[in-house]
């Protein structure tokens, strides 16, 4: 156990990656149950699911970029190009579906406006339901929110591997300190978002400070766990 | 999704505290005695003492699970294993790697497990205070998910390496990434036998029973683990006494099933209301 | 970039679009996820009904316990008894088809057991012969991805860091959250609801009332793959099938050692034409189906 800057480093990375899992989940628009029947705007999914899937696919192409090189920025980078990879084509082949298969055009009921392509929703939304499809605004949304989960996990597990030099040990960790933030990031919006446009977004401040709790608990001792006996 | 019981709280037959004390306690002891049995005898054919220990822990994270879950959280019952798991990996192996830091070894279980039931309990107020989901039961509820996360994990990890030693536990349990199965098939235990059960005749020994089993299925998987670093025998061991575990279980399951469904028929249409 | 890489990273891609596909045709016929809810809701309503109802933790997690049980199995077949890779790994496939079956049956004795007060009986011959059929394609998803996480760990250069089966648990997540966002609604906002109106989503006001009757006889859920088969399972493989390969082929084209910001720019480049896809798909979505003629509002369409 040695304490010295780089330590405080390693800590201050691993909480601000937990902080970028957390608000990063409100970027994902996710319609829960309804949005499987074409019922709400977004992402047929629970939150915590979509984000774990985008962001670990990140860590996975992290983890990949970091057994070559030590250097850390492309090592997020490309954490966060991989967890977009992973958003996009799952929101693209889910319009696919809304647009082909259910017929339907993609509406927000949150905004009157798509607030990046000025098109106009209310008109478009079917009767009974609260929107359905993903549109352009959500897309970009849930691409930011899916780039801010990557570099995230990513930058959990970067520091995680500089002290233990494990990085079987670092991605189970990783996975780990990922799933409680988006957890409590996706008990903050109760389940169903539409992005940043959508008026819940406001209450990320809430997640920020849980999650900025819970990731200080967990970073600190993570932080303190050093090889022993060579492993 | 908000469904079962209500507002109100589950039914139940069995008191919460009496099963956190059995199940905290009875996963504590298990774990060491399946130690002591390895050290005395100088094998390690008695691990599966310890996958049985992580059994009891199951149940406790079962029955918080049912509890916190009956008043709705609004993200579904998957997500709650998840955060019990994530705060059990973090837990187990700062406690182990604390104990051998400070040179007394075996206590490593008793840290692990404070730390994370701490833990747990501020991950409790934060949801109640700081995001206002007012369900009483919630700081509790998350005390015994991490604790039950916590003693899951290391109750398995004891089945496939073994030792409670931090260098054994990395090198059998976390290089290997048999960790990943722990993970998700420990999580499994804990959500699964609520989520399986869900509906508003959901009966408590039904959704415990049902847990064991899941863990019986977990225990097979960490014997397959075993048979590769603790050898044939004490893996072939670990896996006759989960697929016992799991039939006794499964066909205990069955019966409750049976006890509880409307009707059970070999085949037929719709009930003769509902055509 | 190598040739054998190339092929290697191509063998992926369609092995990753088999298990998508698999993934979401399985969860259709056990009823899996979130258009589950109807089914749960459908005896709620009053509607009593013979369709599978395999509520397993959600799909990501499920698919991952199925695919880090086939790839413990394999590594441990492979590393500790010297087997050969294909053998292992369908040896671990079938283990973690077993496990489903199990998850599966008693999701369906549970769910159907607790709504009793619906009326909602328990049909034997339904776990007799769709639990079966579920556990075969969750065999085909689970060898797909354990040998997509060998291919990565042992054959692919660079070779990935992590075990084999921490990275048959990313996948499994990602594969089930995937088939989760895709494939469920074609299953829910299409196979659920038949009868209603075509092009919208489900009216509030008809949640529960799902199909419970077929061609002939009752619907049951092996019909429900026939249907999906056809589209949802397809576009659900094709999702999970290029997040695999674009992500794997960008690090193969280009070097991640000399050129790791030829392979970003490469997968920003991607994300963009994807979002511009999406684009297209919504504009064109709005120019040839029109506004909904009910609307009553003051804004223009």
């Amino acid at each position: 156990m040695s304490f010295d800057i780089n330590t405080i480093i390693y800590l201050l990375e691993i909480i601000v990656g937990g902080l970028l899992v957390g608000v990063g989940v409100h970027f994902v628009p996710v319609g829960g149950a309804p949005a499987a029947m074409a019922q709400a705007t977004g992402i047929g999914t629970g939150t915590v699911q979509l984000a774990a899937g985008s962001g670990l696919t990140g860590l996975l192409s992290a983890g990949l970029m970091m057994s070559v090189t030590d250097n850390i920025w492309p090592i997020l980078a490309t954490g966060a190009v991989g967890a977009m990879i992973m958003m996009d084509a799952t929101m693209l082949t889910g319009s696919w579906i809304y647009a082909y298969a259910v017929g339907a055009p993609f509406a927000s009921a949150k905004v009157n406006y798509d607030p990046i392509t000025k098109f106009s929703q209310p008109p478009y939304v079917a009767p009974g339901t609260v929107g359905q499809g993903i549109p352009t605004v959500c897309y970009v949304s849930g691409t930011i929110g899916a780039a801010m989960g990557g570099i995230g996990g990513a930058l959990i597990y970067y520091p995680l591997v500089q002290i233990n030099g494990n990085p079987a040990m670092s991605a189970v960790f990783a996975v780990g300190i990922f799933m409680v933030d988006a957890v409590l990031a996706s008990w903050n919006i109760q389940g169903t978002i539409e992005g940043f446009h959508d008026p819940k977004f406001k209450k990320w401040p809430k997640a920020f400070k849980s999650c900025l709790v819970a990731t200080i608990i967990l970073a600190v001792v993570a932080v303190l766990i050093t090889p022993i006996g060579g492993v | 999704m908000t469904v079962g019981g209500g507002a109100a709280g589950a039914p139940q037959a069995l008191d919460p505290k009496k099963i956190r004390i059995y199940g905290l306690v009875g996963s504590v002891i298990g774990i060491y005695l399946a130690w002591i049995l390895n050290s005395v005898t100088g094998t390690n054919i008695f691990s599966f003492v310890g996958a049985l220990a992580a059994l009891f822990g199951v149940v406790l994270g079962a029955n918080a699970v049912r509890r916190v879950c009956a008043y709705g959280i609004g993200t579904g019952v998957p997500s709650i294993g998840m955060l019990a798991l994530g705060m059990g990996v973090v837990a187990s192996l700062f406690g182990l790697n604390l104990a051998e830091q400070l040179g007394v070894g075996v206590l490593g279980v008793i840290i692990a497990l404070v730390y994370s039931v701490v833990f747990g309990y501020v991950i409790g107020l934060i949801a109640n205070r700081v995001m206002g989901f007012n369900i009483p039961i919630m700081e509790e509820g998350l005390f015994d998910l991490s604790g039950a996360g916590t003693m899951a994990i290391l109750g398995w990890s004891f089945a496939i390496s073994g030792s409670l030693a931090y260098a054994d536990i990395v090198k059998d349990v976390f290089n290997t990434g048999f960790l990943a199965i722990i993970f998700i098939c420990g999580g499994l235990a804990i959500l699964h036998p609520f989520n399986a059960n869900l509906g508003p005749d959901e009966k408590q020994d039904r959704t415990l029973v049902n847990g064991v089993m899941v863990g019986g299925m977990a225990t097979i998987a960490t014997g397959i683990c075993a048979l590769m670093t603790l050898g044939f025998a004490a893996g072939m061991l670990e896996i006759v006494v989960g697929f016992a575990v799991w039939y006794y279980f499964y066909v205990w399951y069955f019966r409750l099933a049976k006890r509880d469904a409307s009707a059970v028929v070999g085949t037929g249409l719709l009930p003769p209301s509902a055509l | 970039m190598d040739a054998f890489g190339m092929g290697l990273v191509a063998a992926m891609g369609a092995l990753a679009t088999v298990a998508g596909a698999s993934e979401d045709i399985e969860s259709d016929i056990g009823s899996q996820s979130n258009p589950n809810s109807q089914v749960q809701l459908a005896a709620q309503v009053g509607n009593p009904h013979r369709i599978y109802n395999k509520a397993i933790a959600g799909e990501p997690p499920s698919n991952a316990l199925w695919c880090t049980t086939a790839a413990i199995m394999a590594y441990v077949l492979i590393e500790g008894y010297h087997m050969p890779l294909l053998f292992a790994v369908a040896v671990g496939a079938s283990l973690a088809a077993l496990f489903n079956g199990v998850m599966a049956t008693s999701a369906y004795l549970g769910r159907n057991a607790s709504q009793a007060r619906f009326n909602q009986w328990i049909y034997l011959d339904i776990i007799r012969y769709t639990t079966p059929s579920i556990m075969a394609h969750v065999w085909i998803t689970s060898f797909c991805i354990t040998l997509i996480s060998t291919i990565q760990v042992y054959v692919l250069t660079p070779h990935h860091p992590f075990p084999i089966p921490v990275i048959a648990l990313i996948w499994g997540l990602t594969v089930g959250a995937i088939g989760s966002s895709v494939g469920d609604i074609h299953y829910g906002g299409e196979r659920e609801f038949q009868w209603r109106l075509f092009g919208q989503g489900l009216n509030t006001m008809l949640s529960g009332q799902i199909v419970r009757k077929a061609e002939a006889g009752l619907r049951n859920s092996i019909d429900n793959a026939w249907f999906c088969a056809k589209f949802g399972g397809p576009c659900t493989g094709m999702g999970f099938g290029l997040t695999v390969f674009l992500d794997n082929w960008r690090t193969t084209v280009f070097d991640p050692v000399t050129h790791a910001g030829a392979a970003i720019a490469m997968g920003l480049f991607f994300v963009i034409v994807m979002n511009l896809y999406n684009f297209y798909c919504e504009l064109s979505a709005r120019r040839k189906y029109g506004p909904y003629p009910g609307y009553k509002g003051d804004i223009a369409a």
